[in-house]
């Protein structure tokens, strides 16, 4: 087998080639129908004057709203710390050795699971009818102390457990899938290495478990955020409720609903993006480099006025 | 090239200085019977190597030792003291997590899918279990660890992330581990199988160095010419049963069953 001599080819390689890219006829199409759209609802939205926003910007931080917005965060913050962390412990229960542990998580997660938030929540509201006093004691045997239920169950309380307990039962399948996720490996490694089950967990499954348990859970602090609103039946005043107090005074139904929903958007995008960087912090080691966070990647842009995209590629490969 | 390997001093092998014996065990997964009556003995300071096709059992014979399986018949010693049991006059006392657990510390185990801990850095990976099994100072287990970890090659690795290594150096990080808890026994669990051909012989050579170095190893393996020049004896499994054990040099070069030839024929 002989090579052509090269000088017979060249010809055709002294020419420079350019490179076209494809091309992408549809994405301008659908620039265009987007455009139109987007005027037709910024339309829609300026000229109506339904939506009143004047109305909207008056009451946007009114002292009522802004006291519904603190509560609303303060029900999603405490409801989602109890779920996740009460979720922990159900899902290790759930897969521990013992059949009593076992057992009891999973009925715990098929009764939480298996009634309705809004049910559950006027149930605590209404637990002094069941138990008027609470008590510390030896069970079956005398009381240290007791207090009225209503008084130690508050709104508050009864939103907490409300929306928390309910929260953990999620949370705990949550925890469990992420928990199943992690390579059987990994479990063995740390026995022979002399580890207990318990510092297997905390130490070597649950860190790696955070990269499958985190997403979905950002997912259910957004869902809680709003869910939170369903608090609104036993009358404590978070956010929506709030908007509504003033509603039905004014009978300005639509800017306060709009008031409501604005800050709830204006929230889940503060979520959002805590949620990208606590992904980032737990997928350590599971790629060989991290890819830019979008700050990092428009300074790039900014700065070195090439794309930074290539050189995070490009670095990827080094050993 | 490897040399002809010294003639290094005969190992005692008199029944005090065993390290691991094995009495009829015997294991069954589900129907399927595994192991069906191991009878074999390690001596201290030696180096024991398994052969056999895939499903032969030796690598749950090798669970077996640091009870990462449980024994269902026979009885299993490892340093004059049976595995997963306590015996008190008569009895045998099944042994609690944190018992089973403090001896599991003291076997040390190499897996062949490396089995790194990835959210740690190398040098994580080695100082864990000193640290979180042995309660040791953090001064004393990073040094040791980075002496380790030079001895393996990688003393410049120590903050690198399991992914960012390639296969022959995780399984190098993987032995540092295990050897950062001074264990009296080593199990080698098909520890080059999951390597690219040009990557076994480093790890290869540091498990000759640690055997050079006395310690007790038992190695599951399909690499004869590691058992061949390393190996003290070689034992060839099939079907749950010890078929042949043996000098290395013998077994390989004379095997005495259809079985073992039949199987060296297909290896060699």
């Amino acid at each position: 087998m002989t090579a052509p001599p090269v000088s017979s080819a060249a010809p055709d390689m002294e020419v420079e080639l350019r490179t076209v890219s494809v091309r992408h006829p549809g994405r301008y199409v659908a620039v265009a129908v987007l455009l139109v759209l987007l005027a037709m609802v910024i339309n829609g939205l300026v000229t109506n004057s339904q939506f009143q926003w004047d109305v909207v910007r008056q009451y946007l931080t009114a002292d009522v709203i802004l006291h519904g917005l603190v509560r609303t965060l303060e029900l999603t913050s405490i409801s989602m710390l109890l779920g996740i962390v009460l979720g922990i412990v159900l899902a290790v229960m759930r897969l521990s050795p013992n059949p009593m542990l076992a057992g009891a998580s999973w009925i715990y997660v098929w009764i939480f699971r298996g009634t309705p938030v809004l049910v559950q929540l006027l149930f605590w509201n209404f637990f002094s009818v069941l138990y008027p006093q609470l008590s510390i004691g030896i069970p079956f045997g005398p009381h240290f102390a007791s207090a009225d239920t209503n008084v130690v169950i508050s709104q508050f309380t009864a939103a907490i457990l409300g929306l928390g307990l309910n929260e953990a039962a999620y949370m705990a399948e949550i925890v469990r899938a992420g928990i199943l996720s992690i390579d059987e490996g990994q479990h063995e490694a740390s026995a022979a290495l002399g580890m207990t089950r318990l510092q297997t967990m905390r130490r070597i499954v649950l860190p790696q478990a955070m990269r499958v348990i985190i997403p979905p859970t950002g997912n259910e602090t957004i869902s809680m955020l709003k869910t939170s609103s369903t608090v609104f039946v036993i009358a404590l005043a978070e956010l929506t409720y709030s908007a509504q107090i003033i509603y039905n005074r004014t009978a300005q139904q639509i800017p306060l609903l709009l008031v409501a929903s604005i800050w709830y958007l204006l929230v889940t995008t503060v979520l959002t993006i805590g949620q990208y960087y606590v992904e980032r912090r737990f997928s350590r080691g599971s790629a060989r480099n991290l890819p830019p966070t979008p700050l990092q990647r428009l300074r790039g842009n900014l700065f070195n006025g090439h794309s930074t995209v290539l050189t995070a590629t490009g670095g990827s490969d080094r050993r | 090239m490897s040399t002809q390997t010294a003639p290094q001093p005969p190992t005692d092998r008199s029944p005090e200085n065993a390290l691991v014996r094995a009495e009829g065990v015997r294991k069954s997964f589900g129907r399927n019977e595994v192991l069906r009556g191991i009878d074999l003995t390690v001596h201290r300071g030696e180096v024991m190597c398994v052969v056999g096709p895939s499903g032969s059992g030796k690598s749950t014979f090798l669970r077996c030792i640091n009870h990462l399986e449980n024994v269902d018949a026979g009885r299993l010693w490892v340093d004059g003291e049976l595995v997963g049991y306590r015996q008190a006059g008569n009895k045998l006392y099944e042994l609690r997590e944190k018992e089973i657990a403090r001896k599991r510390a003291e076997i040390g185990m190499v897996f062949q899918h490396f089995n790194l801990f990835p959210h740690l850095t190398v040098l994580g990976n080695v100082t864990e279990a000193p640290l979180r099994v042995r309660g040791e100072a953090k001064g004393v287990v990073d040094e040791r660890a980075r002496a380790l970890l030079s001895q393996v090659g990688l003393g410049d690795r120590a903050d690198a992330y399991p992914a960012q290594l390639s296969g022959g150096q995780k399984q190098r990080v993987a032995i540092a581990r295990a050897l950062a808890m001074q264990p009296k026994l080593m199990l080698f669990d098909e520890p080059t199988s999951a390597l690219d051909p040009e990557l076994v012989g480093e790890v290869l050579d540091f498990m000759r160095k640690l055997a050079d170095e006395g310690m007790t190893m038992i190695v599951v393996t399909h690499e004869m010419g590691f058992a061949r020049e390393v190996g003290d004896d070689l034992v060839f499994m099939d079907e749950g049963v010890v078929v042949e054990a043996g000098n290395p040099r013998d077994v390989l070069s004379n095997p005495q069953t259809h079985r073992c030839r039949d199987f060296l024929s297909k290896v060699l």
